[in-house]
């Protein structure tokens, strides 16, 4: 097992470097120090800037140092947006604001979506399940941001106006458990929303091949009843690809919800990164896509790990 | 090849359904509006390419950019000739009195007038004074109705209302004959805050949506798969290289890469067209067929026939050009029909966040504009461009569940 694990970790080096470089590159296609100060900025000063940040080092230096202190966990640079915060101060603040809205979403999902994608297929070809089938479909080619301004509109906007009263948040976040259902909720929910249409035909997809199967077929002979062979037999199979899908989406935790982090005003990793990239804040562009990019593939390893862990079929070797 | 696709197993499988055939009509159709739309505006484009000092003129082709931004009545008015609460009403007469006071009170009156651009709508063609007697009676009548309190329910004040808009439109004749028909189709869908038509923006949208659909999905399928393929069937240091590149692509989250894509053409001269956009979604999106096509090549390339192909001393090109890539052509398909919806998609998000398409309307440009428009209840750009996102991306959905079914081995 460890030796499984430490062959991952080995293989993930190269493409982490490469991950690196990537990024560093494709920040430096364009001088960043001139795209921040703008167009009014003399060369001197430019230069001053790129000689106290070191962007004025070949490249190689630059990969070099920066690896260095993403080794030593060293996120000490400042910000150039709001001088004085430090790149690691900016990403624990972040944190626990995206995880608070994604990790609830992920496991309300993946429930729903695996009881709603049973009940499908257990009445397969029947109109409950075609009905099923149909508005996740439907639901699938509507954008996300439709939901999101639509849920925002009816879910905090419309109750406030009618009842005065501020069920959910319209915008904002505050930290602390007792804020969360007040704050997260309505995004969670949205989310949940979001994912539910593609998540429920998958499932179904997956308990309708299982239902074809030759066990299901010996365990129906056999006289087990359909109920039981649905939730013993056929729900232990299925485990499988239903602990692949979540953690292929294991990584996006972390990523949080970009687009609903920015509608709400909620300050998570996403809502961070885009700001940066908006505000053309180049340190912290750089160390918040290295860190992404970081977490990202632990996790990939970490589902390696499980997947192998959860499937006997497959070799550690 | 010798190959008669329509009597193909999966072709008569795909065409038996109605719906499949019902999707591929609605795609044509949009396929054909964006046509429409697109083949104009190349060729103006070519023109002042040539010729530095050419405008092209202002209302070429069926529908063209600069008839999206241009302004065709007052803001956020409802389709469908639909009437709005009367205060909207009072608010629209309003915008409109104004903008004719204010030209009659410039100095050079006859060519202020004359500037007033709604589009086919065009100040009447009457004397100065009479314009201005016109322009008093309104204001007298409005100023009734703004100080009464209780707009809604008396019925003397919607006559007076009834009245306004009759003055009103005698200030700006609606058009009749041909242009009155194409008047009535730009107000179709009601206007947006800035008073363009929202019909108009949502149809040149096809046009950005199946330009960004079709470049980024064939490049990344033709990219990718070339490079699954290639990796998949000659292994070695080809495999090991196409792996690294894709797991290093794939290393970075979706979205974070292409943002980074897009904020590296920031204040370059590209900034303002789609190439941002073709760059971002083409370097993120070949990595699906590339992984796709890579393990179906490797259990390809065990075959009979391939291994038969080699025996008989064909070369290794040959058999990579000649039977692993036609028996790969379904998954290109299929690749690309989900990475055209992903596309539209993403377009979206990506708009929204402002690094997406920059010039002109787009159906993430029109949805994330409309946020603010929701929150006073008016619904029509939302709803003209999710109905017409929609109706697209669930053509393209069923398309590429049709073919996944149709050339599924296991379904017989």
């Amino acid at each position: 097992m460890w030796s499984y694990i430490i062959r991952r970790l080995i293989y993930y080096i190269p493409v982490y470097l490469g991950v690196i470089l990537m990024v560093m590159a494709i920040l430096r296609i364009q001088d960043p120090v001139a795209i921040h100060l703008g167009k009014n900025a003399t060369p001197e000063k430019i230069a001053v800037t790129k000689k106290a940040f070191g962007l004025d080092k070949p490249f190689i230096t630059q990969y070099a140092t920066f690896l260095k202190k993403l080794v030593t966990f060293d996120f000490t640079e400042q910000s150039w947006d709001f001088p004085g915060v430090t790149v690691g101060s900016m990403i624990r603040r972040s944190i626990v604001p995206s995880l608070s809205i994604t990790v609830p979403a992920l496991i309300l999902t993946t429930i729903l979506s695996i009881c709603v994608g049973m009940i499908s297929a257990y009445f397969r070809g029947r109109t409950i399940d075609k009905t099923l089938v149909f508005f996740a479909v439907l639901g699938m080619c509507i954008s996300v941001l439709v939901y999101i301004i639509l849920g925002q509109y009816f879910g905090a906007y419309l109750i406030y106006k009618e009842t005065g009263h501020e069920l959910f948040a319209i915008q904002g976040y505050e930290p602390g458990l007792q804020y969360w259902a007040h704050y997260c909720l309505l995004p969670v929910m949205i989310s949940v929303i979001v994912a539910m249409g593609y998540d429920t035909r998958f499932y179904r997809a997956v308990m309708v091949e299982e239902t074809g199967r030759d066990y299901i077929k010996t365990a129906r002979a056999k006289g087990v009843t359909k109920r039981k062979v649905m939730f013993v037999h056929m729900l232990k199979n299925a485990m499988i690809p239903i602990v692949t899908q979540v953690m292929i989406t294991l990584p996006f935790l972390i990523t949080g919800s970009i687009v609903l982090e920015m509608y709400f005003g909620i300050p998570g990793m996403g809502r961070a990164l885009i700001m940066a990239v908006n505000a053309k804040d180049f340190p912290v562009i750089q160390a918040f896509t290295a860190v992404f990019a970081a977490l990202f593939i632990v996790t990939i390893i970490l589902t390696d790990v499980l997947y192998a862990l959860v499937d006997p079929r497959i070799r550690l070797s | 090849m010798n190959l008669n696709w329509k009597e193909s197993r999966a072709a008569r499988k795909f065409f038996r359904s109605r719906s499949s055939i019902l999707a591929l009509l609605v795609i044509s159709t949009y396929l054909a509006i964006a046509i429409v739309i697109l083949v104009p505006e190349m060729y103006f484009d070519f023109r002042s390419w040539q010729d530095k000092d050419y405008t092209p003129p202002k209302n070429y082709g069926f529908i063209n950019l600069e008839q999206t931004e241009g302004r065709v009545g007052t803001k956020n008015m409802p389709g469908f000739s639909l009437k709005p609460e009367p205060e909207k009403r009072l608010q629209h007469c309003e915008q409109l009195l104004e903008i004719v006071d204010r030209a009659l009170k410039k100095p050079d009156a006859q060519t202020a007038l004359a500037e007033i651009d709604f589009g086919t709508l065009k100040v009447a063609d009457l004397p100065q004074p009479e314009l201005k007697t016109l322009v008093d009676q309104g204001w007298k009548t409005f100023d009734t109705l703004a100080t009464s309190a209780n707009l809604n329910e008396a019925p003397e004040q919607l006559s007076k209302l009834a009245e306004l808009e009759q003055i009103v439109n005698q200030l700006y004749p609606p058009p009749t004959g041909w242009k009155g028909v194409w008047r009535s189709f730009e107000m179709l869908l009601g206007t947006d805050r800035q008073g363009r038509s929202i019909m108009l923006r949502a149809i040149y949208s096809i046009k950005v949506a199946m330009q960004i659909g079709i470049v980024t999905a064939l490049f990344a399928v033709l990219f990718g798969g070339f490079l699954g393929v290639a990796a998949g069937f000659f292994g070695g240091w080809v495999d090991h290289l196409v792996i690294w590149l894709y797991t290093t692509f794939s290393s970075i989250p979706n979205l974070v890469l292409l943002v980074l894509l897009a904020y590296m053409f920031t204040g370059t001269t590209w900034d303002g067209t789609l190439i941002p956009v073709y760059v971002a979604f083409g370097l993120t999106f070949w990595i699906g067929p590339c992984r796709v096509l890579r393990g179906e090549t490797l259990k390809i390339k065990e075959l009979e026939y391939v291994q038969a192909a080699t025996a008989m001393g064909c070369g290794r090109v040959y058999i990579m050009l000649r039977h692993i890539i036609p028996n790969t052509a379904h998954l290109l398909l299929i690749n690309f029909s989900l990475l055209f919806i992903g596309a539209i998609k993403s377009e979206v998000i990506l708009s929204f966040l402002g690094l997406g398409v920059k010039r002109g309307p787009s159906w993430g440009i029109m949805i994330s504009q409309s946020g603010s428009e929701v929150i006073n209840s008016f619904f029509w750009q939302i709803g003209a461009a999710t109905a017409f996102m929609f109706g697209l991306v669930l053509a393209f959905n069923i398309v590429s569940d049709a073919l996944q079914d149709a050339f599924d081995p296991r379904h017989q």
